[in-house]
C-alpha cells in the first residue's frame, strides 16, 4: 500500500480555477464588487414574400433595455467566499417601475475545509464528461465570424454557459490526495443538486447526483471512474410514478510515446419509469475511444477516434440540448397574416438567447436537421456507430486549419430494418494575419463549412433517404484605428432532400415516423464596428440582414433584417 | 505491451460493437405499415356461407394485406335492418379477430335472413363486400323476465296511472329490437311522477318465492333494452329488486333488502342496459340508502322486481319503449 504523503495536499484546483484559483491573492480585500453591464438597442424589419398581402403583421420592431449584474463578493475569511449577485433590468420606455425587473442571478459560497475539502453551495457550473453531464452545443458552428460571435456570447453569458457546462444548484464537493509510490494522484469530486422542485401532486422532487473518482499513476497513464444519475425522490408526490437515468463510465488516459496518446472511455446507461401506468426501462452500452498524434514541431495533429453509443442509450445529463426548437422566438412569432409561426432561422439560432435552455432537461429535445442531424447531441447521441478523424495545422503567416470527418451509421433501424448512415464533413480555417505579421493593429479572418449527408438506399421508395445540408461562415475582423475594429461576416444553411425524422414520447420511444422534404436556404450577413474599451468592455453598431426560405414548406420566404447597438462590460 | 493493450482495446470495441442484436429489429412503427400502399393479398371470405348461431355455430371471416391497416366489418341484416361491427388493426383478419358469434352492435337484433358483410380499410377507397346467410338467430342463456312476445303475464301486477293519452301496452311494430313485440310505456301524468308499473313476482316463473338465480351476486346481471323517444319529456325507468330473505313470499322493503337500478333514459333510440347485480344500489328518493335486511346482495333471494315509468309531472308528455328483460351470467351480447 502506497503511503499517504504526510501533507495531504490538494490537487483538484482545476476543478475550480475560474474562481478560486487566485484566492490566495484575494485575501488582502474583504468585500469586491463584481459584475456587468450591458445595453442593447434594436431595430428589426419583417419582409415576407407571400401569395397575399400581409396586412396583419406589424412590420417594424424596436425595443431595447439596460441591465447591471451587481455581485458583491465577499471572503470573510481566508478560506471562505461568498458571491451574491442581482440584476436590475429595465426596458427602454419603461419608467417609474413598468418594465423593470429585480432579479437574483448568483448566489453561492465556497471555500476549503481543514485545507483537505473543497465545497461549493448554491449555483453551480457543473460537467463531467460528454457521456455522463456536459452541453455539448451540438447545433453550434465554430467557425462562425466574430461579429456573430459577440451574439452567442450574450446567450452564454445569459444561460450561463461556461465551457461545456450546465448551471446547477446544490452542492459540489471536491478533494485530492497525493501519493509516494505507484499512484502520483488521485482526485475525488461529487455533486448533488436539485432539477426539479415537487408539486406535492403529480410531479415529484428530482434531484442529479453524480461523482468523479479519477486515479493518475503517471503522466502516461490515468483512470477515472465516473457516475452520474437523475432520480426522482419517492414519496415526494402523491403519484408514485418515478424516474431514474443512470450513467457509469469507465475513462483511460494513455500516453504511448511522448507524441501519441489515446483517450477512451465506455459505459453504460440506464433510464427507467417506474410506478406509473406503465413501467419501462431502457439499458445500453457505449464506447468511445480517440487516439492524437502530434508532430515533433506541435504544428501537425492527426486524430482518430471509433464511436459505438447504443440506440438504447439515455444520458439525459449529456443528452439535453441547449437550443429549444419548439420554442416561440418571441421575435415575429407569427407571419404571413398570423398563418404561420415563423420558422426558426439561422438569426435566431444565432443569438435568440429566448430559444436556449438553462438547465439539462429529462425530456428528450426536438431535434432539428437543418443544424445537425449526424450528432444532434454531441458525442453521446444514441445510435450511432462508426469513426471519426481529422487534422489540425499550424500554418505559416499565423493560419491554422482543422479538419474533421465523420463516417458513421445507426446501429437499429428506425421504422425499417435498414440503416441510415451519415457523414459529416467539418473544416474551419483561420488566419491571424496581424500577429503573424506582427502588425500593432489586429486582422484575422476566418472561414469554415460543416457539410452533412445522410444516406438510405432501398428498393422501395418510402425507405429511401437523401438529405444533406450545408453550412458555413466566412468573415474578418480589421482594427482600423486602435481599438476599433471593422467586422464583417457571413453565415449561411443549404439543406436539400428527404429524411425519415421519429417522433418520441415522454418514455422517448418512437410512435411515429415523420417524412420530411426539405430545399431550405438560409442566409444571414453583417456587418458592423467594436470599439474596445479595455478587458471585457466594447460598444457594437452593427447591421444584419437574414433571409429564409424552403421551397418545399408551406411557410412564406421571409426576410429580417436588424440595426444594433450593443454596450457590454464586465468588471 | 502497449501495442498488445492498444490492440486489446481495439478489439474489445469491436467485440462489444458486433455483439449487438439490433439489426434483428427497429424502433417505431413499421415504414412499411406507414407509407406502403395497401394491397389486398389474400380476398376477403367467411368460413361459411350460412351460419345457424342458435345451434352455436359462429362465422369466421378472413383476410390478409401488405401492412398494419385499421379495419372494420359492418354485416348488416337485409331483412331486419340489424347491424354488427366489428374492428381491429392488424394485417390479418382470422378466427381471432373477426369472428361473428351472431351478436348484434345496432338494434334490432339479427333475425333469420340474409346479410351483407362489407370490409372498409382505413384510407382505402376500395370496399369488398360478402353475402352470408343467418339460418338461426343467436339465443342467449339467462332467465327471460320479460320479452312481451306473448303479451302481458297474467301474473304480473300492472298499474297505469289514469292520465291523458295513456299508452301503457305491447306493440306489435317494426321498433321491436327482439322478436316481434316489445311495451310501450308512454302518457301525461301532470300530478306524479308515476305513470305506470309493472310487477314481475318470482312466482310467475315457477320458481316459488324467489327467482332461480346465482348465490353469487357478481355473477349474476340484469339486462334489458330501453328506448329514447326524441322531443319527448325524458323518461326514468326506475327497477326494484325486492329480496324475499325470510322467504315468506312477501317482500318488505322496511325489514329486508331492496336494490334498485334508476335509469334517466336521455338517449333517442335503443340502448342495452346492463348491470351487474353485485353492483345495485339501494336508493331511497333517488339517494344512495342502507338496505333496511341483512345489506348484504342476495341474488337467490330475489322475490320480486318492480319496474317503474316515470317522469317530471311538470314536463308533460314523456314516452319511452322496453324490451328483452333478462338475467344472465355475464353482460348481456344481445
Amino acid at each position: 500500500m502506497p503511503a499517504l504523503n504526510s501533507n495531504i495536499l490538494l490537487l483538484s484546483a482545476a476543478l475550480f480555477t475560474c474562481s478560486l484559483g487566485s484566492l490566495q491573492a484575494q485575501q488582502r480585500k474583504t468585500v469586491e464588487f463584481t459584475g456587468g453591464a450591458r445595453s442593447g438597442m434594436t431595430n428589426s424589419r419583417l419582409f415576407t414574400q407571400d401569395s397575399i398581402p400581409d396586412t396583419a403583421t406589424v412590420r417594424r420592431q424596436t425595443g431595447g433595455y439596460a441591465l447591471i449584474d451587481l455581485g458583491v463578493n465577499i471572503r470573510p475569511n481566508a478560506n471562505t467566499e461568498i458571491l451574491g449577485m442581482f440584476r436590475i433590468r429595465n426596458q427602454y420606455g419603461g419608467f417609474w417601475g413598468a418594465g423593470v425587473s429585480f432579479d437574483v442571478r448568483q448566489l453561492w459560497l465556497k471555500g476549503v475545509v481543514a485545507d483537505v475539502l473543497r465545497y461549493q453551495v448554491g449555483d453551480l457550473n457543473l460537467k463531467q464528461t460528454p457521456f455522463t453531464l456536459y452541453n455539448p452545443h451540438a447545433d453550434r458552428l465554430d467557425s462562425l465570424p466574430e461579429i456573430f460571435r459577440l451574439q452567442q456570447q450574450i446567450v452564454d453569458y445569459e444561460r450561463f454557459y461556461m465551457r461545456n457546462t450546465w448551471r446547477q444548484q446544490g452542492i459540489h464537493l471536491a478533494t485530492g490526495f497525493q501519493f509516494d509510490r505507484y499512484i502520483k494522484d488521485a482526485d475525488v469530486q461529487a455533486y448533488i443538486t436539485r432539477l426539479q422542485a415537487t408539486d406535492f401532486a403529480t410531479r415529484p422532487e428530482r434531484l442529479m447526483g453524480g461523482y468523479t473518482l479519477r486515479i493518475r499513476q503517471s503522466n502516461n497513464f490515468s483512470l477515472a471512474w465516473n457516475a452520474f444519475s437523475v432520480f426522482d425522490v419517492k414519496g415526494t408526490a402523491l403519484d408514485t410514478a418515478t424516474f431514474n437515468n443512470t450513467v457509469q463510465t469507465l475513462q483511460l488516459g494513455l500516453r504511448l510515446r511522448k507524441k501519441i496518446s489515446v483517450q477512451a472511455e465506455a459505459g453504460t446507461g440506464r433510464y427507467a419509469h417506474n410506478g406509473g401506468t406503465q413501467n419501462f426501462s431502457l439499458n445500453d452500452y457505449f464506447i468511445h475511444a480517440r487516439g492524437l498524434w502530434t508532430s515533433a514541431n506541435n504544428k501537425f495533429q492527426v486524430h482518430a477516434a471509433y464511436l459505438n453509443v447504443g440506440p438504447d442509450f439515455r444520458s439525459v445529463g449529456a443528452q439535453s440540448k441547449d437550443v429549444r426548437y419548439d420554442a416561440a422566438p418571441a421575435y415575429f412569432n407569427t407571419y404571413a397574416n398570423g398563418r404561420f409561426d415563423r420558422p426558426i432561422g439561422l438569426y435566431d439560432q444565432i443569438g435568440n438567447e429566448n430559444l436556449y435552455n438553462v438547465s439539462v432537461t429529462t425530456a428528450l429535445q426536438p431535434v432539428n436537421p437543418v443544424y445537425n442531424f449526424v450528432l444532434p447531441f454531441g458525442l453521446a447521441t444514441f445510435n450511432r456507430v462508426g469513426a471519426y478523424g481529422g487534422i489540425n495545422l499550424r500554418l505559416p503567416a499565423g493560419m491554422s486549419a482543422d479538419i474533421t470527418h465523420h463516417r458513421l451509421s445507426e446501429i437499429r433501424g428506425q421504422g425499417t430494418l435498414m440503416r441510415t448512415g451519415f457523414s459529416r464533413t467539418q473544416a474551419y480555417w483561420l488566419a491571424d494575419i496581424g500577429a503573424a505579421a506582427k502588425w500593432k493593429k489586429s486582422l484575422r479572418i476566418r472561414a469554415g463549412i460543416d457539410h452533412q449527408a445522410a444516406q438510405r438506399n432501398s428498393e422501395t421508395e418510402y425507405e429511401k433517404i437523401a438529405f444533406s445540408t450545408t453550412r458555413y461562415s466566412a468573415g474578418t475582423e480589421i482594427e482600423i484605428f486602435r481599438q476599433i475594429d471593422l467586422m464583417a461576416g457571413l453565415a449561411g444553411i443549404r439543406s436539400n432532400g428527404n429524411l425519415l425524422v421519429p417522433e418520441r414520447d415522454p418514455f422517448t420511444r418512437v410512435t411515429f415516423i415523420s417524412p420530411v422534404n426539405m430545399n431550405q436556404l438560409q442566409f444571414i450577413q453583417a456587418a458592423g464596428f467594436r470599439c474596445r474599451f479595455g478587458s471585457g468592455t466594447w460598444l457594437t453598431l452593427m447591421a444584419q440582414a437574414s433571409r429564409y426560405e424552403d421551397a418545399r414548406q408551406a411557410a412564406p420566404p421571409y426576410r429580417l433584417n436588424q440595426i444594433n447597438i450593443i454596450y457590454n462590460m464586465t468588471f | 505491451m502497449r501495442n498488445r493493450f492498444i490492440l486489446l482495446l481495439g478489439l474489445i470495441a469491436l467485440g462489444t460493437g458486433s455483439c449487438r442484436k439490433d439489426k434483428e429489429q427497429f424502433d417505431g412503427p413499421s415504414l412499411r405499415d406507414l407509407f406502403s400502399e395497401f394491397t389486398l393479398l389474400e380476398p376477403f371470405r367467411a368460413n361459411r356461407d350460412s351460419v345457424n348461431f342458435g345451434n352455436g355455430q359462429s362465422l369466421a371471416f378472413s383476410a390478409r394485406f401488405n401492412k398494419v391497416v385499421q379495419w372494420n366489418i359492418r354485416i348488416r341484416g337485409l331483412a331486419s335492418g340489424a347491424e354488427k361491427v366489428i374492428s381491429g388493426q392488424s394485417t390479418a383478419i382470422d378466427a381471432a379477430n373477426g369472428l361473428w358469434n351472431g351478436s348484434t352492435t345496432n338494434f334490432p337484433v339479427f333475425q333469420t335472413e340474409n346479410c351483407l358483410a362489407t370490409l372498409r380499410i382505413d384510407g382505402v377507397k376500395d370496399s369488398f363486400a360478402l353475402p352470408v346467410r343467418v339460418t338461426g338467430p343467436k339465443k342467449n342463456n339467462g332467465l327471460l323476465i320479460a320479452d312481451f312476445e306473448s303479451g302481458i303475464n297474467s301474473q304480473w301486477n300492472r298499474f297505469v296511472q289514469s292520465g291523458a293519452a295513456m299508452d301503457f301496452n305491447v306493440k306489435n311494430d317494426q321498433f321491436a329490437p327482439q322478436g316481434r313485440r316489445y311495451l310501450q310505456m308512454a302518457g301525461t301524468v301532470n300530478w306524479d311522477w308515476l305513470i305506470g308499473l309493472i310487477d314481475f313476482p318470482a312466482s310467475a316463473y315457477g320458481s316459488g318465492n324467489t327467482f332461480a338465480l346465482s348465490t353469487n351476486p357478481d355473477g349474476v346481471y340484469f339486462n334489458c333494452m330501453i328506448y329514447g323517444v326524441p322531443g319527448t319529456n325524458p323518461s326514468l325507468v326506475l327497477f326494484q329488486f325486492k329480496e324475499d330473505e325470510n322467504s315468506d313470499g312477501n317482500t318488505n322493503a322496511a325489514s329486508e333488502d331492496q336494490y334498485d337500478l334508476e335509469v334517466r333514459v336521455n338517449w333517442t333510440g335503443w340502448k342495452l342496459i346492463s348491470v351487474r347485480y353485485s353492483d345495485l344500489p339501494s336508493l331511497v328518493n333517488g339517494q344512495p340508502a342502507t338496505p333496511k335486511g341483512n345489506a348484504r346482495h342476495n341474488p337467490d333471494k330475489l322475490g320480486k322486481i318492480s319496474m317503474l315509468h316515470l317522469a317530471d309531472p311538470s314536463a308533460g308528455f314523456a314516452s319511452s319503449k322496453i324490451d328483452y328483460l333478462i338475467f344472465t351470467d355475464r353482460p348481456l351480447e344481445p
